[in-house]
């Protein structure tokens, strides 16, 4: 019991120093590089009169540490600062492209783990024949693919060949839920990469479980074939997979912003690309603080869940 | 798996030698001609601005091959001192020092640190090597520290360490010499992990010229004439995933091989 304490005292103070590690880092990365942001947004023919009035806008001429932490200081009660390109505050452009990003995710996670759990155990079940090599094969393939290049064959095939799919989300607006055609394509992207690497997990765990003595042993003493490999292999199967789950929400998170920007989605990903064009450093800062400290949090559920499903396991704390 | 490692080499083959040698055989730039055509003496059609899109596809594939190979072999430059001291070193506080840094930023998602920078500067094609092998380096210093910590704890290294020998010799001639195999391992699902992201941060327009002559930058630029022109699309497309497939078969089949020896 006090070992469990003191381990999750020690991941959870890991995650508390990672998001203070995110937010030093956002500031660092867009502050203190050579590149100015004022110079940046001031564009091709830097004036140094625009240059100075960008600066005392953005505050720049106060000493670093002290935006620091006024920027700090506001980000918990939800203010980000306002944007330099249009002066709205930075809350209201994560509000607008919130609901696209959520939608996208949900799904993904929704649809990620059934399928990627279930593709894993049905190759594991069938070990070495064609089910498994197929499996096996696909997965493999498909795992390092970027989402880019297959989303354009995607539509390529489905969208200009076939025409049974939308190319893009374009004039459907933020109600995606309305239009299911148009996100068939990007959920199907997004899930290209974290089904792979989760099915060649769960069939790896899944064929070392199904072979290990206490397996075997449930088997002697009759125990069902169904409740071995459900009941007692599979929690043990998944251990290995829950924190390569958290690893697979980097890819997720690459690749909302990919497939909002192939499929024309007015989420996260979107606002923040544009962000990123206009040089809006307010507005990335913001956006790239929301998904860093989403995934902290994550990494942190992800591994609580491995620790739950197989305790003995040692998770790097 | 033998059939594997062929297909592997099959598959990426085409796209590395077309990447390698095309720059050779492209040839002088023609004359623009209209956007998005097909035919008229253009073998794939033209592209965005009327350039002709074989010439283009020649020449794309050295970007993304060369940047990712010297982000690896940057990121192991940074990698591999730092998990060799922090393997090998007696202090606890110096291991602390390196390792946890590296642990704290491995959080961090790694399009978004390269889409951070760009937002300040606009870095090209060296730049973006940098980048990804930054992004890179905290994954890579952990499994060098893990590797290194396993052979640095077997008897041979207290001998040589007894007999008097240098710091250097024993972390370099002997942990380094067993860590070779290791690394080669990692190495191969590191690139195929790094061809990923310097294209995806290529197609996002980081460490690329707008209209530069670079299989990503070919898919993004040409997307929207997807529908009279799909060729100047389509061949990019699938050039960059016959090379990410291909990559991660042959590193596959090496790993297994590997693992049964």
């Amino acid at each position: 019991m006090t070992r469990l304490r003191s381990w999750l005292a020690r991941r959870l103070l890991l995650g508390a120093a990672q998001t203070a590690a995110v937010v030093l880092l956002v500031f660092a990365l867009t502050e203190a590089l050579p590149g100015d942001a004022a110079v940046a947004r001031a564009g091709d023919q830097p004036d140094p009169e625009r240059i100075a009035a960008i600066r005392e806008a953005m505050g720049l001429d106060r000493p670093a540490h002290e935006r620091l932490a006024d920027w700090a200081a506001g980000l918990p009660h939800g203010d980000f600062g306002t944007s330099l390109a249009s002066g709205r505050p930075v809350s209201a452009y994560l509000t607008d492209g919130f609901g696209p990003t959520l939608l996208l995710a949900t799904l993904t996670i929704a649809l990620l783990v059934p399928i990627g759990v279930g593709l894993g155990v049905l190759a594991a079940r069938h070990e070495g024949r064609l089910v498994d090599r197929l499996v096996s094969s696909v997965t493999l393939g498909v795992y390092a693919v970027p989402e880019f290049a297959f989303g354009v064959l995607l539509v390529t095939v489905f969208a200009l060949r076939l025409g049974w799919l939308p190319p893009t989300a374009v004039g459907y607006g933020t109600d995606l839920l309305a239009h299911p055609a148009a996100l068939v394509l990007p959920v199907l992207v997004l899930l290209s990469r974290p089904v792979c690497s989760l099915a060649r997990l769960v069939r790896a765990g899944m064929i070392d479980a199904l072979a290990s003595p206490y397996a075997a042993h449930a088997r002697r003493y009759g125990v069902p074939g169904i409740r071995v490999r459900y009941g007692h292999a599979l929690p043990n199967a998944v251990a290995p997979a829950a924190q390569q789950l958290a690893r697979t929400i980097d890819w997720l998170l690459c690749g909302v912003i990919v497939v909002e920007a192939l499929y024309v989605i007015p989420g996260l990903g979107t606002v923040l690309m544009n962000a990123v064009a206009e040089r809006d450093v307010p507005v990335v800062q913001g956006l790239a603080v929301v998904f860093g400290v989403t995934t902290v949090v994550l990494n942190l559920g992800a591994d609580l869940v491995a620790r739950r499903f197989a305790p003995r396991s040692e998770v790097v704390a | 798996m033998r059939s594997r490692r062929a297909l592997g080499a099959l598959i990426v083959g085409v796209p590395l030698a077309l990447a390698l040698l095309g720059p050779l055989l492209a040839g002088g730039p023609g004359p623009r001609t209209a956007s998005f055509t097909l035919g008229g003496g253009h073998w794939l059609g033209t592209d965005f601005v009327g350039r002709d899109v074989w010439r283009q596809v020649l020449l794309g594939g050295r970007s993304v091959v060369l940047v990712a190979l010297a982000a690896t072999a940057l990121s192991y430059l940074v990698a591999l001192p730092v998990g060799l001291v922090s393997a090998l070193t007696h202090r606890t506080w110096l291991e602390e020092l390196l390792m946890r840094p590296l642990d704290v930023l491995l959080a961090v998602p790694s399009l978004l640190m390269i889409l951070l920078v760009a937002a300040v500067l606009t870095p090209g094609g060296v730049g973006l090597a940098l980048l990804v092998a930054l992004v890179n380096v905290p994954d890579a210093a952990r499994i060098v520290r893990a590797a290194a910590a396993d052979v640095a704890s077997r008897p041979a290294v207290e001998a040589l360490r007894m007999q008097g020998e240098t710091w250097w010799r024993t972390a370099v001639g002997y942990v380094g010499r067993s860590l070779t195999r290791t690394l080669a391992a990692d190495a191969g699902v590191r690139l195929t992990g790094v061809l990923y992201l310097v294209a995806t941060a290529a197609f996002l327009g980081v460490g690329v010229e707008p209209d530069a002559a670079d299989w990503a930058v070919l898919v993004d630029r040409n997307r929207t004439g997807l529908f009279v022109q799909p060729w100047a699309v389509v061949v990019p497309a699938l050039l960059i995933v016959a090379l990410t497939t291909g990559a991660n078969l042959l590193v596959d089949a090496r790993l297994e091989r590997r693992k049964r020896t």
